[in-house]
């Protein structure tokens, strides 16, 4: 159980890192223009979050490899246990994660052209709500990973 | 107005379609291929186990399908993606790119849809 479990703190550490990106990104973008520029979200406003999209793809792309390697050792080792235990909200929530990540996945490329050049108020509007989706995405299936690892991690 | 770059115009279809794709794969169960990992092998299309193996051996030998479902998605959404970046712009231009956003809300609010029946056993 060394590799999975190697992977899977890769994996949260990742994660983590994906997770500062894309709700700065978030917050940013959807930030009024008239903030002040000394306040909290004119600081976050002054930092060019058009920078964080090729993080946040990269990070992403790793984020799901390695999930989608560890997916064939929770399926065997960890998920019959859960069943065992009754905890099927967890894995509902858990097949919620596989779904949503991928969907994710495949808004990447949309959300990489909406960040990566200077763009018009409607697609403004586009990319501010890609990036929030993507948010979503990441935040839940930040959660319920870490939910899932709490009742019955590796090694337990 | 959609850009008429062709890199966009499948970047958004891509996204797009893939959403609405996954949906049908995981409501119908069409799986491009099907992962055992405990016996290390993929099997193409969708494949149960309790068809493969007596019932009570299930156990043994879990089925994957999010790698087929996904893959399915994939293949129709980049078919898709590349026929419209084939287009001419002109007739995209007045497709409204909120759609990129609002198929996948939609799909994933399906996803919950279909994963209700987790929290009624």
């Amino acid at each position: 159980m060394v590799l999975p479990t190697a992977l899977l703190i890769i994996h949260g550490l990742v994660a983590v890192a994906l997770l500062g990106a894309i709700t700065h990104q978030t917050l940013a973008a959807w930030a009024t223009a008239g903030v002040h520029p000394s306040s909290f979200f004119g600081r976050f406003r002054s930092v060019p979050s058009a920078r964080f999209a090729n993080a946040v793809v990269v990070l992403y792309a790793i984020s799901i490899l390695l999930g989608g390697i560890i997916y064939l050792y929770f399926r065997v080792d960890i998920r019959p246990g859960l069943e065992r235990a009754g905890h099927w909200p967890a894995l509902g929530f858990f097949d919620l994660k596989e779904h949503f990540a991928a969907i994710g996945l495949a808004l990447l490329p949309a959300y990489w052209v909406c960040w990566r050049r200077p763009i018009a108020e409607e697609r403004s509007q586009t990319r501010a709500m890609l990036t929030s989706i993507l948010a979503f995405i990441v935040w839940w299936g930040f959660l319920t990973g870490h939910v899932v690892n709490n009742i019955m991690g590796f090694g337990s | 107005m959609m850009s008429s770059a062709p890199l966009h115009r499948f970047a958004f279809a891509f996204g797009t379609a893939f959403a609405v794709f996954y949906v049908i794969a995981v409501a119908k169960d069409l799986a491009l291929f099907t992962v055992f990992p405990s016996l290390g092998i993929v099997l193409a299309g969708t494949q149960h186990t309790n068809d493969l193996t007596d019932p009570a051996m299930g156990f043994l030998a879990p089925a994957m399908y999010w790698y087929g479902w996904a893959a399915t998605a994939a293949l129709g959404a980049l078919t898709f993606g590349v026929v419209v970046a084939l287009l001419p712009g002109r007739w995209t231009r007045y497709f409204w790119p909120g759609l990129v956003w609002l198929f996948p809300a939609l799909s994933m609010i399906a996803c919950a849809y279909l994963t209700l029946p987790w929290f009624r056993l």
